[in-house]
């Protein structure tokens, strides 16, 4: 199901299944209005948007998770929740978190922006696209269902074999994480394989790769991340699923397993996956910063291969989550001297970032605001993590506090930070409404001020002896004086509600803005790269016309050029004049691609089956036979829609670019 | 290229002005801030291990420091002085590569410098050859069990929990395992953490400077109680460890007919199902032996036979003294802790409340999953309910504290 531009009318339609023979329920829908629209759509754009809104309920959820952890822990020997249920708590909150808000909410950006950045019309296989987009959401929605039908996993996001065994995880909490993280890693890879023929095979004339957005290149390593990380845990999620339900004995100590082995294969997908939740973020304020510093990405080149490398030095370092695990000397030093390693192509990153604004003409918008408080607050994680790679050091401080708040610098400061100064910055792309920057300053400066009391305490607990999964501390461990561990606790706990209270002032902004008229200007922040060469929102084809590149930065040098005499960079024309130009001269016969029901009919059948597998056979019947029925409509249904499907019907051959599945 | 250097608007030196404010106060807090003499903090070791940690550590976390401040500075610089005033747009300059280069070399430098005493404290933490006495430590849940096998010094097995006690300025060797999820070992004033994982032996060695009370905590998740898994290390005088191993070699005292305690013992049949006393005898005067193996996945519970020489009562969660005399005990100098540690519980420092509360309903106190679960034959994990009346729980007090070895004159 590529997307061919400029097809010729007779070029492209298939023997046997022209138009003319889409019949009964193989029939392709074509609604473009009201929920059908969303539900069947292969839309780039709108499946973006889908992600989005469903990753950020998920991040209310997973918050919500984190305000009942921090309620708990305000105190010594808190009463909240019970051992168990704050076993569930943190167990769920991460896993939200990392699988279902941030891992998602960067498939969002990269689903809406890396065809505009990459000159497309859409993704190489939409289809595909969409039925990754349903499994992210049913996955997620049946993982949360596990609240309601005996609890949620409690064994950690890492789930230790062989804690997570049926034995000492006995309700099906477990059952619901392996098996809902193994319908969402069909949306990782599923969607991997499709950007990375995206971002290879369909860039703009002119576009070579060390022309190609820093962004688009961030989700270009990313991709190639998941595409071999997601394999891994899907094995060790797949052992993990059948030693519970059909005793196999892969963890089994009795029988002779070695339980190191889940931590092996968990964290061969484990430290990688830090990589693809930090470098979309990485990516985005590569974008921010040389837009409102108007100067190109300092380095550029380097922030590209320094992306490259933390994508391949990222499979070496696994172990070093495991230094206390007992691997000996040696194996401990390599893991060491490989985290070290890693902490170099990470360093180059902020040189960069810092080399960006240094000399430029910076302007304090909220996205921006967001983006230089990743350099500092990520900065902070990063240190921390090269405290860790001094392995006899980090055996003082693996599983305490101090974890707790290198990794939350790394994931809220970092990629939290850098998904906000997303939103900032491309919602007057995706809906051609500004967000309102008074309650945006408000919205970072709190986010600010709550994670630097949320976590910064962090850092002490830890170091002071607070190990970290505990639903209760005692008094006799937390100290003396004034500045006691339970005073941290507390003021971390007050922080989180500062974080909540950020997130509150978001969402007002999103409804403040959401009533507001779509009337924000074409380029309203000056920007650089291709997603702005075309109207807000996109149109459904992206591009009237497909732009040649000739620059890196090629939206910036269409409306700049220097001044022959004084040497000085001056605006040649506007983003307005751009786009009239663009309209005037518009390709006719574009093709796209048609809606489908299968993607989205083919995702249900997965969580039918996994209920299946934990409650009855009966229901792994009828998503198996769902799987089928799906696979068969998907491969027989016609390549298009018929012209007289639309309403009204699409009879203009040259010009019905909205709905033009013209062959 | 800019010449002038613009004095920022006065909306922005306020607002820099309170940033600057807060994240001194921030820092300044931080730094005046920290607990004092937390019992599990990492930077105050006392003992060889820990030291050689620390002595690596500290360093590093300086220079965290001072990358940290340069480059905050270096944001904040950049910020301030190219803030939009009106200037032409820059040159689109690509980079510079000598700042790229030195920035590889300069941190490339840096964790070569780090990496270096890094590789050299991993080998020597891993080097138990000075170790002479050698611990085996076995985890489950929720509590930890020492025996120490026979050796010099050591003419009877021994076997406890909760505390782990050692001779104070001696290298000992810990033979690390689990009996059934990874659990980790760590003291943190000691040495750094190491997991111990069913079916594999972890080395790990420990040594204390000072006579004294160590505390520590599991640091792998292990489930329910994970929370409430902790242990000490006890350092004592070789003299007095001497005297600890000699009480501990004892069995038993048995109770003098027609006492409380003899009624508590009576009573203890049931507890003695899963929890050993070595020296107990039955109606017929044959040994009890306990058999946990019946009744817990783990298949062991804490051998009970000296669980007044102790400080601390399942797993190391509940103090066995009262809050006076723990106090008394853990603020003793170094010369005087022997002798009161050897005293053991009496009856006036036994924290009664708590071990009835315990005694009465142990699940209630301490999350476990104590009911035989049909799908794993029938095996629990943790204390049950026993529905004991008050009288009952009266008298197995009455029994427990008879487990003395300094009272009972087994000495």
């Amino acid at each position: 199901m590529a997307i061919v531009e400029r097809a010729a009318p007779t070029a492209l339609v298939p023997a046997g299944v022209g138009p003319a023979q889409t019949m009964g329920v193989l029939r392709r829908p074509v609604t473009s209005t009201g929920w059908k629209s969303w539900f069947f759509t292969v839309d780039h754009k709108k499946l973006g948007l889908m992600y989005g809104v469903a990753a950020f309920v998920f991040f209310i959820v997973g918050g919500v998770e984190a305000l009942l952890i921090r309620l708990q822990l305000a105190q010594p020997n808190g009463k909240v929740l019970s051992a168990s249920a704050y076993n569930q708590m943190f167990t769920m909150h991460a896993t939200t978190m990392v699988f279902l808000f941030v891992m998602p909410m960067a498939a969002a950006f990269a689903n809406y922006f890396v065809p505009l950045q990459i000159g497309a019309r859409d993704v190489a296989f939409p289809r595909i696209n969409a039925f990754g987009f349903w499994c992210f959401l049913f996955g997620g929605i049946f993982l949360n269902t596990s609240w309601f039908l005996g609890g949620g996993a409690d064994c950690g996001w890492f789930c230790y074999a062989p804690n997570s065994g049926v034995v000492f995880s006995p309700s099906h909490g477990v059952d619901f994480w392996s098996l809902g993280l193994q319908i969402t890693g069909i949306a990782s890879l599923t969607g991997a394989v499709n950007l990375i023929t995206t971002l290879l095979n369909m860039r703009a004339p002119g576009m070579s790769l060390m022309k190609m957005p820093i962004f688009s290149w961030m989700v270009l390593v990313v991709q190639f991340l998941l595409l071999f990380a997601v394999p891994v845990i899907t094995v060790a999620l797949f052992l993990l699923s059948f030693s519970r339900t059909f005793d196999a004995s892969f963890f089994d100590v009795s029988a002779g397993a070695d339980p190191l082995l889940w931590q092996h294969l968990f964290w061969i997908f484990g430290h990688p996956e830090v990589y693809i939740l930090i470098l979309p973020s990485f990516g985005i304020v590569s974008e921010v910063l040389p837009v409102f510093s108007r100067k190109p990405l300092f380095g550029y080149p380097m922030v590209v291969f320094s992306g490259a490398a933390i994508g391949f030095v990222g499979w070496g370092v696994w172990a070093h989550h495991m230094f206390a695990s007992g691997l000996g000397p040696v194996s401990v030093a390599v893991f060491s001297m490989s985290t070290m390693l890693i902490a170099i192509p990470t360093g180059v990153k902020i040189i960069n970032w810092v080399m960006t604004l240094w000399g430029g003409k910076i302007r304090f918008t909220t996205a921006m605001l967001f983006a230089v408080g990743l350099i500092v607050e990520f900065t902070i994680g990063g240190l921390s993590g090269v405290t860790h790679s001094v392995s006899p050091s980090d055996t003082q401080q693996t599983d305490t506090y101090y974890i707790v708040a290198h990794f939350h610098y790394v994931l809220f400061g970092g990629a939290i930070f850098g998904l906000f100064s997303g939103f900032y910055y491309w919602w007057p792309k995706m809906f051609a409404r500004l967000l309102d920057e008074r309650l945006g300053r408000l919205n970072f400066w709190l986010m600010v001020v709550g994670m630097n009391l949320t976590f910064g305490p962090m850092h002490i607990l830890g170091l002071q002896g607070q190990p970290r999964r505990m639903y209760r501390y005692s008094p006799d461990r937390i100290g003396e004086g004034f500045f006691n561990l339970h005073f941290w606790n507390a003021v971390s706990t007050v922080g989180s509600f500062i974080i909540a209270l950020g997130v509150l002032v978001f969402i007002v902004n999103m409804i403040k803005t959401a009533r507001r008229p779509a009337d924000a200007p074409l380029d309203p922040w000056d920007a650089r790269s291709l997603e702005w060469l075309t109207t807000s929102p996109p149109k459904e084809h992206n591009f009237d016309v497909i732009p040649t590149v000739h620059h890196l930065d090629e939206f910036f040098h269409r409306k700049y050029a220097e001044n022959e005499t004084t040497g000085v960079m001056e605006q040649v024309t506007t983003a307005e004049a751009i786009m009239a130009e663009q309209e005037a001269n518009a390709e006719k016969n574009i093709h796209l691609p048609a809606p489908s029901y299968w993607p989205m009919l083919l995702a249900l059948a997965l969580p039918i089956l996994a209920y299946g597998v934990i409650f009855h056979i009966s229901l792994i019947a009828l998503g198996a036979g769902l799987v089928l029925a799906s696979m068969f409509g998907w491969a027989l249904e016609p390549s298009m829609a018929d012209d007289s499907d639309y309403d009204p019907p699409a009879t203009d051959g040259g010009n019905s670019k909205e709905l033009a599945p013209l062959g | 290229m800019r010449s002038e250097v613009t004095i920022p608007s006065e909306s922005t030196r306020s607002r820099l002005r309170v940033a600057i404010t807060a994240t001194a106060g921030m820092g300044v807090l931080a730094l005046a801030g920290c607990a004092k003499d937390a019992p599990q903090d990492t930077f105050q070791p006392a003992g060889p291990s820990a030291q050689s940690i620390d002595d690596l550590q500290r360093p590093v976390f300086y220079a965290a420091g001072v990358v940290l401040v340069l480059v905050t500075i270096a944001v904040v610089a950049a910020v301030i002085k190219f803030r939009d005033h009106g200037q032409p747009i820059p040159e689109q300059g690509h980079g510079k590569s000598a700042i790229e280069i030195g920035g590889i070399v300069l941190s490339a430098a840096i964790l070569a410098a780090v990496a270096v005493p890094t590789f050299a404290t991993i080998f020597n933490l891993a080097d138990t050859k000075g170790c002479d006495m050698t611990v085996n430590v076995t985890g489950q849940q929720w509590w930890w069990e020492y025996s120490y096998p026979v050796q010099p010094g050591i003419d009877e097995p021994i076997v406890t929990s909760g505390e782990l006690v050692l001779p104070a300025g001696e290298c000992v060797k810990l033979r690390l395992t689990s009996r059934d999820v990874i659990h980790s070992f760590w003291i943190p004033r000691l040495n750094g953490k190491r997991d111990a994982v069913p079916g594999g032996i972890h080395i790990w060695k420990v040594e204390a400077d000072q006579p004294g009370i160590y505390d520590g905590q599991c640091t792998e998740f292990c489930g329910l109680s994970h929370a409430d898994m902790k242990m000490n290390v006890v350092a004592l005088e070789q003299a007095d460890f001497a005297t600890w191993v000699a009480q501990q070699s004892q069995d038993a005292a048995v109770p003098a007919a027609d006492t409380a305690a003899a009624a508590g013992q009576a009573e203890f049949s049931v507890c003695a199902s899963c929890h050993q006393v070595n020296g107990a005898v039955d109606a017929e005067g044959n040994p009890v032996l306990s058999q946990p193996e019946g009744r817990l996945v783990s298949g062991a519970a804490p051998n009970l036979t000296h669980l007044m020489s102790r400080t601390t009562f399942a797993g190391a969660a509940f103090d066995l003294l009262t809050e006076e005399c723990r106090s008394e005990l853990r603020n003793a100098s170094p010369a005087e802790f022997g002798a009161l540690y050897l005293r053991g519980v009496t009856e006036d420092c036994l924290n009664r409340a708590e071990l009835e509360e315990w005694l009465a309903n142990a699940p209630g106190k301490k999350a476990m999953s104590p009911d035989p679960d049909p799908e794993n034959n029938n095996l629990a994990r943790g204390m049950p309910y026993l529905a004991l009346t008050s009288d009952q729980v009266d008298s197995l007090v009455a029994y427990l504290l008879t487990l003395n070895p300094a009272e009972s004159g087994a000495n």
